[in-house]
C-alpha cells in the first residue's frame, strides 16, 4: 500500500459496519425491503463478533411458558430493570428487547439454529438455565455454529458482505450520514461507500487495560474489537454515553480469561463455589423446579428483596480476596454424570469454550467429577454491565440522521447481550432499509475526508521515527489502568487527561506493511475510548458502586439527585461537550 | 515467544480455511501449494479457537492451539 493507493468506490442503500450478531441481523432484516445491503467486517463475518466462535444463552419473554406461569413481560423488565440495572436503564430500548426477542429466536430457528431439546422437560423444549433473572427467561441453544449460519442466510438473500474491510470514518452532508471510508485489511485499499443510511455494529472495545496473565491478546471478550464505531460516532459528533463505566476485573476463570458465559461463575448445574478447604461460599446451582415453578407469582417486593439477598449471601471476590479468604475453586464434584454431561456441552457451545474444554481434557486430563479449577483475575473489560454505547432514540436512531446503531454498540441498557444484538440488529435493519426508500439518490460526498485518511495511513507507512503499534497500546493501557483505576479522582484523572493527551498529539504510529497499519489503527480507536473513559470519569462527579463499581475518592457517595443520567460526550467543534439524558 | 498455533504438516492440505477466518488475520497461506498456513504473527494470536474449530482436518489433528504456560488453568487435583 502506498499513498496513491487504489479507491473501491461503493453505492449501497444500507451501510452495515460490522458484521457480528446485530450485524447479520441487521443486513438480514433489511434485504426483505429491496434495497441494496451490504455489511462491511473488519474481519470475516464467519468468525467474527463476540460470538465468532460461539454463543449458548440467550433471554426472552417466552409466551408460551411465561403466559402459563401468570408473568408477562412487565414483570420481565421490572426484574431486569431492578435487578440488573437498578434503575440505570433505557427502559423503551429494554422493552423493543424484551417484547421481540422470542420472534427472532423463531427466526433464528428458520436460519438453521438450534433451540429444542428432546431431554427439556420445558414446555417448547427450551433448555432453561437459571441465569440473568428471577423470572425463568434465559436458556441454552446450540449456538456454535451461528455465524456461520447468520452468514449464509445473508448471503442466501442477496446481502453483499465485504469482509476483511476496517471503516474508520462516518461521512456526513448536512447532518445526515452518507457514506463512510475504510481501508482494506489484506489489500490495501481505500474503501470509499456512498450510502443513504448506515447502521453501526462494531461492538465493544475490548483492549483499554492490561491482560492480566501477560499474554497479549487473552482476553475474555475478543481483543479484534477496539471501539472503533464509538470513535467513527465521535468524530463525525454523535454524543456516546455511560463510558465512564470501565469496570474493575472479575473473578473468573484466570489465566484462560473465559466466563462461561454465566455471571458470578457458576456452572449450570452443579456448580459451586468453594474455598481452601472445601468450605462452600456459594451454594451449587440447581435446574429450575418445574413442577413447582409458577405456582407463587414474585412480585416486585419478593424480586428485589431475592436479589439483595443473593447479594448480601457474599461479598465479591476482590473483596473477599483483599480480606485474605482465598483461593476461591470452582467446584463441580457434587454433580451427576447427567449435570456433568450437561456442564460440558454447555462450557463447549460459548465463545473459546470448545478450544477450552478440549485444552482442560486432553492437555490437562481434568475431570469435573474430582478436579476443581481456581477462580483467578480476568483482565478489566468496558463491560456489558457498563452499557456503554451511542445515544439512540427508541428507533435506535442517533443525532445524526440515518446513523443508526444495535447491539453492543448502543448505550444505555446493561446486559441487553445476545437478546439486545438479535433484537436491535433487526429492527435497525428494518428502520434504515425503510428510510432509504424515501431517499432519492445519494448525498453528495466531499474527498476532504479520504483526504486526510491517505495521508494518516501514508504517514504511518513512511515513518521513520514512528513507534510501533504494540508499544504505544502499551503506555495506553497503563495510564487507563493507574488514573482511572479501581479508584478515581479529579487531579488524578486531569492528568491520566494530560498524558493522554501528550501521546495522542506527539506520538506518531510506525507501520511496515497493511497488517500492522490496521492494528495502527485500532491503537488509534483505543486511545480515543481511552480519552472518552477519562473525560467522562472526571466529569461524573459522584459514585455508582451497584452495578457499575464506578469510584470517585473525591464524591464517594451515589448522588440520585443529581447524578441519575446517562451521561453523554460529543465533540462540537473540536471541544468536548457534556450533557445529561435524564433517565425515564 | 509462545506458538499458538502448529500445524500438523503430514495431516494439513494447505485448504486455508482458517487463514481465510481467522479475525486477527496472524496466518497467511504458505506459497507452496498443499502446504500448510504460515503463522506471521504469533504474538497477536486472541487465544478464540476459530482456526482450530472450523478445520476441515480437526478430528485427523491437523491444527493444534498450544496453550502457553502463563494461560494454563490453576487445578486443585482431586487425588492429591
Amino acid at each position: 500500500m502506498n499513498s496513491d493507493s487504489e479507491v473501491i468506490p461503493i453505492e449501497t442503500d444500507v451501510l452495515v459496519i460490522g458484521g457480528g450478531l446485530a450485524g447479520c441481523m441487521a443486513g438480514i432484516k433489511a434485504s426483505e425491503y429491496g434495497v441494496k445491503v451490504t455489511i462491511a467486517e473488519k474481519a470475516n463475518t464467519l468468525t467474527s463478533g463476540c460470538a465468532g466462535t460461539g454463543i449458548d444463552h440467550t433471554w426472552a419473554y417466552i409466551p408460551p411458558i411465561h403466559e402459563k406461569m401468570g408473568w408477562c413481560i412487565e414483570d420481565l423488565m421490572e426484574d431486569h430493570i431492578q435487578g440488573i440495572a437498578h434503575g440505570f436503564i433505557n427502559k423503551e430500548l429494554l422493552y423493543l428487547v424484551a417484547s421481540e426477542n422470542y420472534e427472532r429466536v423463531l427466526d433464528l430457528e428458520k436460519f438453521g439454529v438450534n433451540f429444542r431439546f428432546d431431554d427439556s422437560k420445558v414446555p417448547g423444549k427450551f433448555r432453561i438455565v437459571p441465569q440473568f433473572h428471577s423470572v425463568p427467561s434465559s436458556f441454552n441453544f446450540d449456538g456454535r455454529p451461528i455465524k456461520v449460519k447468520l452468514t449464509k442466510e445473508a448471503e442466501r438473500r442477496g446481502v453483499n458482505i465485504i469482509n476483511r474491510v476496517m471503516i474508520t470514518d462516518l461521512l456526513s452532508t448536512d447532518g445526515h450520514v452518507s457514506g463512510a471510508l475504510g481501508v482494506g485489511t489484506r489489500d490495501g485499499k481505500f474503501y470509499s461507500f456512498k450510502s443513504k443510511a448506515v447502521v453501526l455494529c462494531t461492538g465493544r472495545v475490548n483492549r483499554l487495560s492490561r491482560i492480566v496473565s501477560g499474554v497479549w491478546g487473552n482476553h475474555r471478550l475478543p481483543v479484534y474489537e477496539t471501539g472503533d464505531g464509538r470513535t467513527m460516532a465521535l468524530r463525525a459528533g454523535v454524543p456516546i454515553i455511560n463510558t465512564e463505566f470501565f469496570s474493575p476485573a472479575l473473578f473468573m476463570i484466570g489465566n484462560y480469561e473465559i466466563s462461561f458465559g454465566v455471571p458470578r461463575a457458576e456452572v449450570q448445574p452443579a456448580g459451586s463455589i468453594t474455598g481452601p478447604n472445601g468450605e462452600i461460599i456459594v451454594p451449587r446451582t440447581y435446574f429450575y423446579d418445574w413442577e413447582n415453578l409458577g405456582k407463587e407469582k414474585w412480585t416486585s417486593e419478593v424480586r428485589r428483596k431475592w436479589m439483595a439477598q443473593r447479594r448480601a449471601d457474599r461479598p465479591p471476590y476482590p473483596e473477599m480476596y483483599k480480606q485474605g479468604k482465598g483461593p476461591f475453586y470452582l467446584d463441580l464434584t457434587g454433580g451427576t454424570e447427567e449435570e456433568i454431561k450437561y456442564a460440558e456441552w454447555s462450557v463447549s457451545n460459548e465463545g473459546d469454550g470448545f478450544r477450552f474444554l478440549d485444552y482442560l481434557k486432553n492437555q490437562e486430563k481434568f475431570d469435573f467429577r474430582k478436579d476443581k479449577i481456581e477462580l483467578l483475575p480476568n483482565s478489566r473489560e468496558m463491560a456489558g454491565t457498563a452499557a456503554s454505547g451511542l445515544a439512540v432514540n427508541k428507533d435506535l436512531e442517533t443525532e445524526l440522521k440515518g446513523l443508526f446503531a444495535a447491539g453492543d454498540e448502543v448505550g444505555g441498557l446493561p446486559w441487553q447481550a445476545s437478546s439486545g444484538a438479535f433484537t436491535m440488529g433487526w429492527h435497525a435493519g428494518e428502520m434504515a432499509a425503510k428510510q432509504t426508500r424515501e431517499q432519492k439518490g445519494f448525498l453528495p460526498v466531499g474527498e476532504e475526508k479520504l483526504a486526510s485518511l491517505r495521508e494518516l495511513c501514508a504517514d504511518m507507512l513512511s515513518s521513520k521515527e514512528g513507534l510501533h503499534w504494540g508499544e504505544v497500546e502499551l503506555a495506553v493501557q497503563n495510564i487507563v489502568d493507574y488514573y482511572a483505576g479501581d479508584v478515581r479522582a479529579e487531579e488524578m484523572l486531569k492528568r491520566g487527561i494530560e498524558r493522554l493527551d501528550d501521546i495522542k498529539g506527539n506520538i506518531s504510529f510506525r507501520a511496515e506493511n497493511t497488517h500492522e497499519l490496521v492494528r495502527c489503527l485500532e491503537v488509534r480507536s483505543v486511545i480515543d475510548n481511552a480519552v472518552m473513559v477519562m473525560r467522562t470519569s472526571l466529569e461524573r462527579k459522584e459514585s455508582r458502586e451497584v452495578p457499575f463499581k464506578f469510584y470517585r475518592a473525591d464524591f464517594p457517595e451515589q448522588d440520585d439527585e443529581n447524578w441519575l443520567s446517562f451521561l453523554a460526550l460529543k465533540l462540537e467543534e473540536g471541544a468536548f461537550k457534556f450533557s445529561k439524558i435524564p433517565i425515564k | 515467544m509462545f506458538r499458538p498455533v502448529v500445524f500438523n504438516e503430514e495431516v494439513c492440505n494447505g485448504c486455508n480455511t482458517c487463514v481465510d477466518i481467522c479475525p486477527m488475520d496472524i496466518l497467511a497461506p504458505n506459497p507452496e501449494k498443499g502446504k500448510p498456513p504460515i503463522v506471521m504473527y504469533p504474538e497477536e494470536c486472541w487465544y478464540g479457537g476459530g482456526c482450530w474449530a472450523r478445520c476441515p482436518l480437526r478430528d485427523e489433528g491437523a491444527i493444534q492451539i498450544i496453550t502457553p504456560l502463563p494461560m494454563r488453568v490453576s487445578i486443585l487435583r482431586g487425588d492429591r
